[in-house]
């Protein structure tokens, strides 16, 4: 039956239903990105993999716990001590810091942008905030050695500017064209309806802002501001120059301090290659990999759960 | 009533009056509006009176919506927009600097053509105009809830759904819903833009039913471009064409004896 | 909209972490110390920071000599000179403090016989903010200040402020050179202070002491400037001497150190010729117009 309902098409000089080239075509377009897809996976394995073989070893010498919850970091010490606390505390202040500036900056920016500013004021400014990103860390980081480290000293009348609120507002700014630009996208995206609806009911811009658009936004938002904070906790470079370097636990935020990034950034090119210094800075790697992943796991979470309600 | 108009080619008069004892709600007075040089309107003068159903007829592009967003001032959400001429409510000019335009949106409510509840509950839905001018007890929320659903005649269908998504809600009920939180914050005049479109026959006749019933409480102007309906629904019916009035009177005398050439092309279907 | 937060959250860590650790140590190696020939070849030259403007100006210098020697110079530190010497990524390594025990044992592991000569003297001079009254300070208290005995400028004599202390960070021969040499002079398992600050660059603690009244750091004869106050210092027996060029030559300044050139074997062909010339007058010069200390 088939074949006659082929042979009578192609008598029609119709093309055939089954184009063998076409299929062909498609069919190698699949592999190809079914190879790219799994690459990525692959990649990311190994190196995974690889972070918690180089790491892990370190645990035979140092127990996790003192590891994990101990502040005498002196790797080339003979013996070596190897405690992380300060750092991990040291990151997680810095980071916090850059996230309260940059998180109501961000928004308040993207929102600007997205709901306030005329088009032509907004296809002006947006650029010029993505540049913002491209500025190398090193630059910013000298900036605020010269520039933010003096003044913050000075304001806050410290001993040292060189501290951890000069490592977070620097880093503020590094994370702020990521927040802006994804959440002024995420912004745009909210279909216009629910503002026409919001202000025809005699909402204020602001009302309709925080009331409508930026919950309707919340997952491109939550997703600006995770991309902005990985920027801002594995940033190295500037919470190197300005974060103080201070190896003991921070009591407070204006306090000299350090940082788990600058910490690997620093020494792992003077680490002999697969000595104890290079395993424990690996296994600061698995701590930060963990944090990080913790945290968009929660923020993961949480849209989930927000969007099974009103999709 | 009179079904002459007279006033129509003169512009800046004041609109002819077809009910000598209703009031005018909301009057438009040679208003034109601007998109940057595109003249989207052209000296409209008419006058929607209160607690009557008012038609805004056209084919696409007519300015039919731009013309109902004059009333509630949505326009200024389009940074390139300019108008010229008068609008007022109730004689007060809508367009002087003065005027306080979340005040003029709570008294001049609106429904869109595409039902937009917020991604929230139904409840959060209705209360949103009440929380927004400063209702928080539960209780009294609760009370206005249940007062607007059941004016949108909403309430049986989501008395027990009152937490769950309004996205959950078919169409009709939604634009129902939208109807209620428009309700709930006690306006004067709804303008409907399109409210049935994107709904079933048997949604849009329970929305034009629902009209009736609001009329007796407010001042309704609704855009269309389905004839039948502004011959079923409205008391009074304006056809809009490339932004200037054509026609503007009675529905039954539009529709019986269009006046104009164009009016009655228009609603004899041969274009549009 | 989850599975790309979720990939890029993976993405971000595990390549953040790599653009940690990845940097520099993926140098193409040179056939310099294969094939040697006083004809000409390319050395590379690698390590102390300390040393990288001196090691600069002895191949721009050397190489208008000896047009067909090709000598490449980068800094890191003497951490990292020496890794790239141990993985055979530089032909020389300038280190500003003598192997470690570990890195000797991974020089014989990897058939490498590491020999260190002596190429310039560096003095370590200790500094603070001008306005600062201390003039100078015994080794002792140094070592009581960047061992965090001391926190006070009070105790030393000055005004009744917190002392600010600056180091540089454990990738740098001269944390090591002033750890041993000062921290570890009574007690040789005392470390630095728990709030001793560490920052990555020489100029960075010449910068912040030149701003910073209360602080105190130090870095090698080549960063002082007048915007901070190099300090006395004496031994326990002797009296206090500043750092200077002449009084670290005749040893007479306490806190100085030689710095080495170090080749695998003897050196050989055009290595053996360079580091010959960095050793003769021409050479030394060089080291003392850049405010090292020569070793004749």
């Amino acid at each position: 039956m088939h074949s006659q309902a082929i042979e009578l098409t192609s008598m029609r000089e119709s093309k055939p239903l089954r184009s063998r080239p076409k299929r062909d075509r498609e069919r190698l377009v699949r592999i190809v990105l079914a190879i790219a897809g799994w690459m990525t996976v692959v990649i990311l394995a190994l190196i995974m993999i690889m972070l918690f073989v180089e790491g892990l070893p370190i645990f035979a010498v140092t127990n996790p716990f003192s590891f994990l919850f101990t502040s005498q970091w002196f790797p080339v010490s003979d013996p070596p001590v190897f405690g992380i606390l300060s750092l991990i505390i040291g990151s997680l202040m810095i980071t916090a810091t850059a996230l309260v500036i940059a998180i109501p900056l961000g928004i308040g920016a993207a929102a600007f942008l997205a709901e306030i500013a005329p088009p032509p004021l907004r296809e002006a400014i947006k650029p010029v905030i993505e540049l913002l990103s491209g500025i190398p860390s090193i630059v910013l980081g000298f900036v605020g050695f010269l520039l933010l480290a003096p003044a913050i000293q000075r304001i806050f009348n410290l001993d040292s500017g060189l501290n951890g609120l000069t490592a977070g507002i620097l880093l503020a700014f590094m994370c702020l064209p990521t927040i802006v630009s994804i959440s002024e996208d995420a912004l745009s995206a909210v279909p216009r309806e629910y503002k026409e609806a919001s202000l025809a009911l005699g909402a204020t811009r602001w009302q309709t802002i925080y009331r409508v658009l930026i919950p309707a936004a919340r997952p491109g938002i939550v997703a600006s501001v995770m991309l902005g904070m990985g920027r801002a906790i594995g940033e190295t470079m500037t919470v190197l120059m300005v974060s103080g370097g201070r190896l003991a636990i921070p009591s407070f935020i204006t306090d000299p301090m350090s940082a788990m990034t600058a910490r690997i950034a620093i020494e792992i090119n003077n680490a002999v290659f697969g000595g104890l210094q290079y395993q424990a800075l690996f296994a600061i790697g698995i701590v930060l990999f963990l944090i990080t992943f913790s945290i968009n796991l929660v923020a993961d979470l949480v849209l989930e759960k927000q969007r099974r309600r009103y999709a | 009533m009179n079904i002459v108009n007279l006033n129509m080619t003169e512009g800046r008069s004041v609109p002819f009056v077809f009910e000598e004892n209703v009031p005018v709600k909301m009057r438009s007075q040679a208003v034109s509006l601007f998109y940057d040089k595109v003249e989207a309107l052209k000296e409209v003068t008419l006058s929607i009176l209160a607690n009557r159903i008012t038609a805004i007829i056209g084919p696409s592009g007519c300015g039919k919506s731009s013309y109902l967003r004059l009333f509630n001032r949505m326009n200024d959400l389009i940074w390139n927009a300019k108008v010229k001429g008068q609008v007022f409510l109730d004689e007060e000019a809508l367009y002087d600097p003065k005027i306080d335009v979340v005040e003029l949106r709570k008294r001049v409510g609106m429904v869109f053509q595409k039902p937009n509840p917020f991604p929230m509950s139904v409840f959060d839905n209705v209360a949103y105009g009440p929380r927004l001018h400063g209702a928080k007890e539960t209780g009294k929320l609760s009370e206005i809830v249940e007062r607007c659903l059941r004016q949108a005649v909403l309430w049986e269908e989501v008395k027990d759904k009152l937490k769950g998504s309004a996205f959950a809600l078919s169409g009709g009920q939604q634009q129902r819903l939208c109807i209620a939180r428009v309700l709930a914050v006690d306006p004067e005049v709804i303008l409907l833009d399109e409210p049935c479109s994107a709904l079933d026959p048997a949604s849009t006749m329970r929305i034009e039913d629902l009209m009736q019933e609001l009329k007796k409480n407010y001042t309704l102007a609704i855009v269309t471009h389905n004839m039948q309906q502004a011959g079923r629904a409205s008391d009074y019916t304006a056809y809009l064409l490339m932004g200037e009035l054509i026609e503007f009177g009675p529905t039954k005398s539009i529709f019986t004896y269009p006046r104009d050439k164009r009016t009655e092309d228009y609603l004899t279907g041969r274009w549009g | 909209m989850s599975r790309i937060v979720r990939i890029i959250a993976l993405l971000v860590s595990v390549s953040l972490f790599l653009a940690a650790c990845g940097t520099p140590t993926a140098t193409s190696p040179t056939t310099g110390s294969t094939s040697p020939s006083l004809e000409g070849g390319a050395i590379v030259v690698k390590g102390s920071d300390t040393m990288v403007n001196l090691a600069s100006a002895w191949a721009e210098d050397y190489m208008i000599e000896r047009q067909n020697v090709r000598i490449t110079v980068s800094g890191g530190g003497s951490g990292i000179g020496i890794a790239a010497f141990l993985n055979k990524t530089a032909d020389i390594c300038n280190n500003s403090r003598p192997l470690a025990q570990e890195e000797l044992d991974k020089a014989k592991a990897a058939g490498l016989e590491p020999v260190s000569i002596v190429v310039a003297k560096d003095g370590v001079s200790v500094v603070v903010h001008p306005s600062n009254p201390i003039g100078e300070l015994s080794m002792e208290q140094l070592a009581a200040i960047f061992g965090g005995k001391i926190t006070n400028w009070k105790e030393l004599g000055g005004a009744d402020s917190e002392i600010v202390v600056l180091s540089r960070d454990n990738n740098s021969g001269t944390y090591t050179f002033f750890k041993e040499h000062i921290v570890q002079m009574k007690d040789k398992k005392a470390e630095y202070g728990l709030m001793v600050q560490f920052l990555p660059t020489s100029q960075g603690i010449a910068d912040e002491v030149a701003r910073n009244p209360k602080a105190i750091g130090y870095v090698g004869l080549g960063y002082l400037s007048d915007k901070q106050k190099a300090l006395a210092v004496k031994t326990a027996t002797g009296s206090a001497v500043l750092p200077s060029v002449a009084t670290v030559l005749d040893n007479s300044y306490p806190v100085s150190r030689p710095l080495f050139c170090t080749t695998n074997g003897q050196p050989k062909g055009v290595i053996q010729d360079y580091l010959a010339w960095i050793l003769s007058p021409k050479g030394q010069e060089i080291v003392r117009s850049l405010d090292f200390v020569p070793i004749q």
